[in-house]
């Protein structure tokens, strides 16, 4: 029964036993009452913040009757999504990590909502850039952010001050990433600086440091984007890495993580430096239970000739199966939940007072301008009394990022080119001998096979 | 006696055997009363075993995204998954892992039993610490050793490093991660198959040991001659099993790994769920599966052939 229970369970995920499943989010609601399912419901232990989703869900329906709101805990998981899509029972609104929305959009998973965001007043008022990630080539827009963020550079001020290092004056260049993280891993025989590997994440990181030294993963060639990674800028950020995990020995034993993986142990104090955003505070205070939160610092991503950082959001997008009709729910639900506390400072600032009642949750973690700068800084202003965050120790990364460039994932396949560059920066990592140039060359030609299939 | 006893075979033949019409009946009506109560289980089973099957077999030959109407392509999909460098690396992987399955998962629970079978007291104290890891949940278990495998804190290095040895790159090195996970793997499996061969080897004459012994031979003669031949057909069913599963490996490498490093733990099952899940992909993701049910069923047919030959011999 082996070869039968391979193909069945592949088939049966595969399939999702389409026909079986009651098709919930396919009804079309016409003149009944719609029932609109959320993801991004905050758990059960995180009291505060159900408080909040459950009047933010109240007030929702009492300005839009006909509409009931039902939140659900669950995120995008790639190992239900797909037989969810297929039997139709994912919910109308779901959230997304950052790395996924470019490959929804070209699978045609999620659908666009320009047509109804646009009926809200503020709209064009976006920043261009957070909506870029939620965005195809045609400009069409498939979701709506929350916190949009920049990567940075986060450390333990904790450790600094352990390895004689000012946490008041992290690094701005790779160089510098280098020294301290030698010198960190000298004195306190911790991790002086982690990069995540796996689940194509160590992709993803390569991204990041292949643009602060100015570079590009594709390049545009005669309508048609091809594999930019093998120059300069990516062998250089590798070279860096091989550098600090071989000569210097400071990016310790570990090297297949993730990023809970290496948040996990950051709030463990067991690193000194990673590459990561402010929402990372969240998850070691919140999630990996980070004891002494004053040991939190984030700075702007250092540089190395690139002047630019990798940009995104929590990410939230209605699903192709979902109804017309509740599609344009959902873009209101999005606009009323997520766009207008981050536009309106009355709004933002009734929820970060409901929030500061719970010691355990993380208010006033830095974000980019969701509109504009003017915008935030009333925001930021409306929210001051309820922080509960050390902000001063994001001043780093508070000044340094708006010198830099925002740039988004590469434009096609960014899941499947992180899928080919993960093993290259594993290499890197476990390999002594590796051979940089060589890595890079056949991941170049893996790349540019999967990218023309793709542009078809 | 002659005449009283002489008609009753009669009766009793009349009796037991109705005429053919409404022997067919009454057979028919057994069938069809058999049917009722097989049909919840047939009907579960064809929806929940066959279809999903049959639609994969169907996606195998389709390009689709599970929402827009599916695209017929042909052996596309085969051709684009044969092609790919990565399959070969995932074969080369899935092979090793069983031959390292084989090698070291293998022989552990035969020599597991064969020293419990010797245990005269506490057998059952044994047996269950024996196959406590079964019980344990696969995912719990790879996280524990995950930390046991951790290169700074984890257990073993820690305890390699109290008589001066390593630390060990245990999951981080190329050249060291397969066999980590076939080590967790065997500790894992080790328990179900153990108590399997215990049982078998109680069923062992033990005139056939004692024979052997007076004869002369010792505790290797007697288990090479006596146990191994009698265990034989289980020996031969627990390794096709194990082929079986340990081709189909999944959970070790997706969760210790999730392929790395450098691509030294994809499995063929890994790369099935990175087409399907990671790339969306659905119909490569199907042709693989596809690829290996075939393979797998072919190494089926072979045991049978070959315990069929057993048998006879």
């Amino acid at each position: 029964m082996g070869y039968l229970a391979v193909a069945g369970v592949a088939a049966l995920a595969l399939t999702g036993c389409s026909g079986l499943a009651p098709s919930k989010s396919d009804d079309s609601g016409t003149g009944s009452a719609i029932v609109l399912r959320v993801q991004g419901m905050p758990a059960a232990t995180d009291k505060a913040a159900l408080e909040q989703f459950n009047r933010l869900a109240d007030d929702f329906e009492a300005k839009n009757p006909g509409i009931t709101i039902e939140g659900t805990e669950n995120r995008w998981d790639p190992l239900t999504f797909s037989a969810k899509l297929a039997g139709k029972t994912v919910e109308d609104v779901i959230q997304v990590p950052l790395t996924e929305p470019q490959g929804l959009i070209a699978r045609k998973h999620v659908q666009p909502i320009t047509g109804s965001l646009k009926a809200w007043n503020h709209y064009t008022e976006f920043n261009p850039q957070v909506l870029q990630p939620l965005s195809d080539s045609a400009g069409e827009v498939y979701g709506v952010p929350l916190a949009p963020f920049a990567q940075g550079l986060v450390y333990n001020r904790a450790l600094f001050t352990k390895a004689g290092l000012d946490p008041d004056k992290p690094p701005t260049n790779w160089d510098e990433v280098r020294a301290f993280a030698k010198q960190i891993s000298a004195k306190t025989g911790k991790a002086g600086f982690v990069h995540e590997a796996k689940g194509n994440t160590g992709g993803w990181q390569l991204t990041m440091l292949t643009y602060t030294h100015g570079g590009s993963m594709e390049t545009e060639q005669d309508g048609k984007f091809v594999a930019g990674f093998n120059s300069a800028p990516t062998k250089t950020a590798l070279e860096l890495l091989k550098a600090m995990r071989w000569t210097d020995n400071s990016m310790g034993q570990n090297q297949l993580m993730d990023q809970d993986d290496v948040v996990k142990q950051f709030a463990a104090g067991q690193i000194g430096m990673f590459m990561g955003t402010p929402g990372t505070y969240r998850l070691a205070k919140m999630k990996f239970g980070l004891k002494n939160t004053a040991d939190y610092g984030i700075t702007a991503l250092p540089q190395a000739g690139g002047n630019a950082t990798l940009g995104g959001a929590e990410v939230f997008m209605v699903p192709a199966s979902v109804s017309k009709e509740k599609a344009e729910a959902a873009a209101k639900w999005l606009l009323f939940a997520n766009a207008e506390p981050q536009y309106d400072p009355a709004i933002a600032a009734e929820r970060a007072q409901a929030l500061a009642k719970d010691p355990e949750a993380a208010v006033g973690v830095p974000t980019l301008p969701m509109f504009s700068v003017e915008q935030q800084a009333k925001i930021d202003a409306a929210i001051k009394p309820h922080v509960n965050v050390e902000l001063e120790h994001f001043q780093p990364w508070l000044d340094g990022t708006p010198k830099l460039e925002l740039r988004p994932e590469p434009p096609v396949a960014a899941q499947k080119l992180y899928t080919i560059l993960d093993p290259v920066v594993q290499s890197v990592l476990t390999k002594r001998e590796a051979d940089i140039s060589a890595l890079l060359a056949k991941a170049e030609a893996d790349a540019n096979k999967m990218l023309a299939a793709e542009q078809k | 006696m002659t005449t009283l006893l002489a008609p009753a075979p009669q009766r009793d033949t009349v009796a037991v055997q109705p005429a053919p019409a409404s022997r067919r009946r009454a057979s028919l009506r057994r069938e069809l009363i058999g049917l009722v109560f097989l049909a919840p289980a047939l009907l579960v089973f064809g929806l929940f075993s066959w279809w999903p099957i049959l639609r994969g077999l169907l996606i195998s030959f389709q390009r689709t995204n599970l929402v827009d109407p599916a695209v017929w392509v042909g052996l596309e999909n085969f051709r684009a998954v044969l092609t790919d460098p990565l399959v070969g690396t995932a074969v080369g992987n899935t092979l090793l892992f069983v031959a390292l399955g084989v090698v070291i998962g293998f022989p552990a629970p035969i020599l597991l039993a064969a020293l419990m079978s010797t245990i005269r007291r506490g057998g059952a104290v044994y047996r269950v610490l024996v196959y406590l890891p079964v019980v344990v949940p696969p995912v719990v278990a790879i996280l524990l050793w995950k930390w046991f495998y951790d290169p700074g804190s984890g257990l073993f290095n820690q305890a390699l490093g109290l008589i001066g040895l390593g630390p060990y790159p245990w999951l981080q090195s190329p050249q060291s991660a397969m066999l980590s996970l076939v080590l967790e793997a065997t500790w894992a499996g080790m328990g179900g198959a153990a108590l399997i061969y215990l049982a078998a080897m109680t069923g062992i004459p033990a005139e056939l040991y004692e024979a052997a012994e007076s004869d002369g031979a010792g505790i290797w003669r007697r288990i090479w001659h006596v146990m191994l031949p009698q265990l034989r057909p289980v020996i031969g069913l627990l390794l096709l099993l194990q082929l079986i599963g340990t081709i189909q490996v999944f959970t070790e490498p997706y969760i210790f790994t999730q392929g790395g490093p450098d691509n030294a733990t994809l499995t063929i099952l890994l790369l099935i769920f990175r087409y399907g899940f990671q790339d969306g992909e659905y119909g490569q993701a199907a042709a693989l599966s596809v690829v290996l049910a075939i393979v797998l069923a072919a190494l089926s047919a072979v045991y049978l052939r070959l315990t069929r030959s057993w048998s006879k011999t």
